[in-house]
């Protein structure tokens, strides 16, 4: 369990996806005990969600309620489902396009890297999770709390998509045999926007080399689509807060989308 | 005195109070300085409309209540982002310069708190009251980001990414305090209500309300 901590923890560092990691062209970060990390960490940034049926009803006369426990469990078991779900309908696609393109990262590569956008976008999310209990708490406004959630899952997820492309535009970098040192602009700007040395960089640094033009584009195209598909299966998987109005179902039925709905949230906080 | 020393520093915003590294003295210092100021001006804000002393010690209760309350809710996100910013290495200065802050934060309040005790006893309207507290701690707020900025000098220059995070910070710090505010409402306290910790109906949304009362306004 701690070896798989420091492994996450070197995610999130930009340890694993350092240019002297890469160089084989490969990834090679060890992520069977992240991928359970990451499991848990979005069991537990779900049980935060549902923790706005269970702390609703606690302060309503009947107590919590059977129905109010069941949205806890099934937040709590549909938040992992719904990045798994996510991430299996988009992975074949992306495999196939990249190899299409000629790109050299082998199918467990790119399992790996997108195993590790998802640790990072779940270790964001838990941090976050604290803050969402807390409203939670404070909060009766169900539109409130939807577009809460939204906003938080959105910083996750465009975290996750900025580390993933920035990893790609690494490997590429790391794959070339002598990158040319790149003299600075001297200019006043640069002053202030240094380029930390090697050893500062971050996970989410760009470099900012030419990379392979075409995995790049495959790439950008599918955080797109995984942006797309994701919020859809939030839709399709809904409820994870769980209406006031509404007895606890598993599932609802299918109608409208996801976009449609959270802009009726809004409208609704914004009294229109 | 030596305290008082020690505050002197929080507000010159010396370097040695984020670089030392004695861990525990220098928290304990800032915990109480958080305690004894906020608290001090906690009981300032709770001494309007005459002496009811369990509205001034419960006042005095809530505003370290509310600065720790909110740093302990933020800090998670803070220490992951400050992770994947590659700002891991620093963490403990840039937690201590947050920190510090609060205690810089907690002193200015207090300076504040004779002020408050002058407003109170020239205007009688709770309305009042109220607009003028929230208009110190809007002039504390800003002091303290200000105090933030000089803690945060030298780690910006050692890595000018420390920016970006100190404006996260901010954010997160501003966004969870304000509803932490109005959770842990009333601070004066109406003279004509029995005075309690929490108002009955204290839980609800800040950012609803006003959204509600700019509507309002707007609507006529």
């Amino acid at each position: 369990m701690l070896k798989w901590l420091r492994q996450l923890d070197a995610i999130l560092r930009g340890d694993a996806t350092r240019t002297s990691a890469l160089k084989s062209g490969r990834i090679e970060t060890p992520v069977a005990g992240v991928l359970v990390l990451t499991v848990m960490l979005a069991g537990l940034y779900g049980a935060c969600v549902g923790s706005y049926a269970i702390i609703r009803t606690a302060w309503s006369d009947d107590g919590v309620t059977h129905d109010a426990f069941m949205q806890l469990l099934a937040s709590t078991l549909k938040f992992p489902l719904l990045f798994g779900l996510t991430l299996l309908i988009t992975f074949p696609s992306l495999y196939v396009f990249n190899a299409i393109v000629g790109s050299r990262l082998t199918v467990l590569s790119v399992a790996r890297l997108l195993i590790s956008m998802i640790a990072v976008m779940m270790a964001v999310l838990a941090s976050l999770g604290p803050i969402l209990v807390f409203f939670s708490a404070s909060t009766t406004s169900y539109p409130f709390m939807k577009v809460l959630n939204v906003v938080m899952a959105s910083i996750a997820g465009f975290l996750g998509l900025a580390f993933l492309l920035r990893t790609l535009g690494r490997l590429v970098v790391a794959q070339r045999p002598a990158p040319l040192p790149i003299d600075p602009p001297q200019s006043e700007a640069s002053d202030q926007q240094a380029t930390p040395a090697p050893d500062q960089r971050s996970a989410l640094d760009a470099f900012h080399v030419g990379t392979d033009q075409k995995a790049a584009l495959v790439f950008r195209i599918w955080v797109v689509v995984f942006s797309i598909v994701g919020a859809q299966m939030s839709w399709v998987l809904r409820p994870f807060i769980g209406s006031p109005d509404m007895p606890f179902t598993w599932f609802r039925q299918r109608q409208g989308n996801f976009f449609l709905d959270v802009a009726q949230a809004a409208g609704n906080l914004l009294g229109l | 005195m030596k305290a008082m020393l020690y505050t002197d520093d929080v507000l010159r915003a010396r370097a040695e109070l984020t670089l030392s590294t004695d861990h525990a003295r220098w928290l304990l210092r800032i915990v109480l300085q958080i305690i004894l100021f906020g608290s001090i001006y906690g009981a300032a804000m709770g001494a309007f409309g005459g002496a009811r002393p369990l509205q001034i010690l419960y006042s005095a209760i809530k505003v370290p209540l509310l600065l720790t309350a909110t740093f302990a809710i933020s800090l998670p996100s803070f220490f992951v982002v400050s992770t994947l910013l590659g700002l891991r290495n620093d963490f403990a200065a840039s937690t201590r310069a947050i920190v510090t802050t609060q205690a810089g934060l907690s002193a200015v309040l207090c300076s504040f708190a004779p002020f408050t005790l002058l407003w109170y006893a020239s205007v009688e309207s709770y309305q009042a009251a109220i607009l003028f507290n929230l208009l110190l701690f809007a002039a504390s707020s800003l002091t303290a980001q200000h105090l933030l900025c000089n803690f945060y000098r030298p780690l910006i220059r050692s890595n000018p990414r420390h920016r970006l995070l100190m404006w996260i910070w901010l954010t997160l710090y501003g966004f969870v305090g304000v509803q932490m505010a109005w959770v842990l409402r009333p601070f004066i306290g109406h003279p004509g209500t029995p005075t309690t910790f929490f108002r009955a109906e204290a839980w609800g949304n800040a950012y609803i309300e006003l959204i509600h009362t700019v509507l309002n306004l707007v609507s006529g």
